[in-house]
């Protein structure tokens, strides 16, 4: 059908990466030189100033929590209360998520969590097409 | 090179003022500064203006057409949180060149009302969905490492906010200058754990300004209540592995405040009086060691010592800091150093810290740049 392609799915923030199978994946990119990971693609290595351009590696799907908060009051039309998280994956990269099926009271830095790909809260473009998000679980829940 | 002085310092009084505009605001306190330097906007060679939102819209030129248009060069400048600390470098940087003999600094603010921060994004909303970018939550999360490396608690965050509301009682210039007891502070509303909305800074409208002239012109004037700039000093954030997912507060100060001690040849032992960016109560912990006002993981312990109160070893944000005093963005910096100023002179009222000589202020933006600056009595 000619609309198929308006509904294929997006990635809901810019580390998402959609392959042709349509799973998601997360990238992250590697400095060829010193070794420094990035979340983001850029023109020559933030850490070391080599210009090889750093190269992009499918991440880890878990890694440990290094730090967070409970946030009770956010901007408008948001829904509280949530733990934002910030997870260092296996393989050296950082990433900002929501940390989803925890009491808030247990949560703890280093505890393991895994990634879990899911639908953006069903948020759909003005197209229709869903987006792919993902969030943070404690390893082991699904 | 000519060593840089201060001979005039001075800002409004911290708040809401809806039916002003921030050049006015900004006129204002730079009229204020020039009566304290005995200079007229016509003795000055140039005009170093900060705001964080209004930049943009030529502040500096504004603030002229409120006070007198003498043709002279105006910098505008927009560096976030350090916006103030970044005008106060670049005029120091003027005056040091050679090339002025005086200038003017001003800061002026009116800050969006509500929780700042959230940039755009394509595709869905991001809040709460990839966790937070609200700066409570930020700042929380900063806090945490410390709390989880250290065993910091939410109590010692929180008497952060006990004794910079208690320092505002005692200014008059203070946005809010009510005691705040511990269980007040951790009684009012949870923002981001661990912060409450007594641990986040004043969200107000502010002005404030500073004269700055060269070693010939301080002689001039008179030395009495001349403060020698010994250090100017801003950063951008070094490489850190986590930022920007999680943003640095921590490597772009302490750069900062290194160059700024060597620059000064100065140490944290020499210092009389503090005022860093107490943004949230979560920051004042983590800068303390940041400027190196105690060793790592000694900050719980230093706010419980009660050492960085006013009358301790090392009083910290005695103007009631950006959590009562309030944090007009743009304004912030200059203020700080209007404060450092008035403590130099044996100005400051009730809250003097008494004999101070020697003063540092900081600011950090978001994004980051850090601004630190050491004055001494001159």
């Amino acid at each position: 059908m000619a609309t198929d392609s308006l509904t294929l799915p997006k990635p809901a923030t810019g580390v998402i990466r959609i392959g042709t199978d349509g799973r998601a994946s997360i990238e992250g990119f590697r400095c060829r030189d010193c070794g420094g990971v990035f979340a983001e693609q850029t023109m020559s290595c933030r850490r070391c100033a080599s210009r090889n351009a750093p190269e992009a590696f499918r991440a880890a799907e878990s890694g440990k929590l290094y730090s967070w908060s409970v946030v009770h009051r956010s901007y408008p039309g948001i829904a509280v209360p949530f733990v934002s998280a910030i997870v260092d994956l296996d393989d050296g990269l950082t990433l900002k998520g929501t940390l989803r099926g925890v009491d808030a009271a247990a949560v703890r830095q280093g505890m393991p969590v895994s990634l879990v790909f899911d639908d953006a809260g069903g948020a759909r473009d003005k197209e229709g097409a869903p987006y792919v998000g993902f969030h943070f679980t404690p390893k082991g829940d699904a | 090179m000519s060593d840089v002085y201060i001979v005039g310092a001075d800002m409004i009084a911290f708040g809401r003022y809806p039916d002003r505009t921030y050049y006015q605001l900004g006129a204002e306190a730079s009229l204020k500064a020039l009566d304290d330097s005995g200079l007229s906007i016509k003795d000055i060679g140039a005009v170093y203006a900060s705001s964080c939102f209004n930049a943009q819209s030529m502040l500096g030129q504004k603030v002229l057409k409120e006070i007198g248009q003498t043709g002279v060069p105006c910098i505008n400048v927009s560096n976030a949180c350090a916006s103030g600390a970044t005008a106060v470098r670049e005029a120091f940087i003027g005056i040091k060149s050679g090339i002025y003999d005086a200038v003017l600094v001003v800061g002026s603010e009116k800050n969006p009302r509500g929780m700042l921060g959230g940039a755009p994004h394509d595709g869905p909303p991001p809040e709460g969905l990839f966790g937070s970018e609200s700066m409570p939550a930020v700042f929380a999360e900063a806090g945490m490492v410390h709390t989880a490396a250290y065993g910091t608690t939410i109590e010692q965050f929180a008497q952060v906010a006990v004794k910079n509301h208690h320092h505002a009682t005692m200014n008059p210039k203070a946005a809010y200058r009510k005691e705040t007891p511990l269980d007040e502070v951790l009684a009012s509303e949870m923002i981001a754990w661990p912060l409450t909305k007594l641990m986040c800074s004043a969200n107000v409208d502010g002005a404030a300004a500073l004269v700055l002239v060269s070693e010939k012109k301080a002689r001039e004037l008179g030395m009495s209540r001349a403060v020698r700039i010994r250090a100017s000093m801003l950063t951008s954030d070094p490489y850190e592995p986590r930022n920007p997912v999680m943003f640095d507060c921590n490597s772009v100060t302490r750069l900062a405040a290194a160059k700024a001690y060597e620059m000064a040849g100065l140490g944290p032992k020499d210092l009389d009086i503090v005022e860093l960016h107490d943004c949230f109560a979560t920051a004042e912990i983590l800068h303390y060691e940041n400027l190196g006002l105690c060793g790592e993981g000694e900050a719980g312990r230093l706010i419980d010592s009660g050492d960085t109160a006013l009358g301790g070893r090392i009083p910290v944000n005695v103007s009631g800091g950006l959590l009562s005093k309030g944090h007009p963005i743009g304004a912030t910096g200059v203020a700080n150093m209007v404060e450092i100023v008035e403590h130099l002179r044996g100005e400051a009222g009730a809250r003097q810290v008494t004999g101070a000589r020697i003063g540092l202020s900081h600011v950090l933006g978001f994004g980051a740049a850090a601004g630190v600056h050491i004055l001494e009595k001159a």
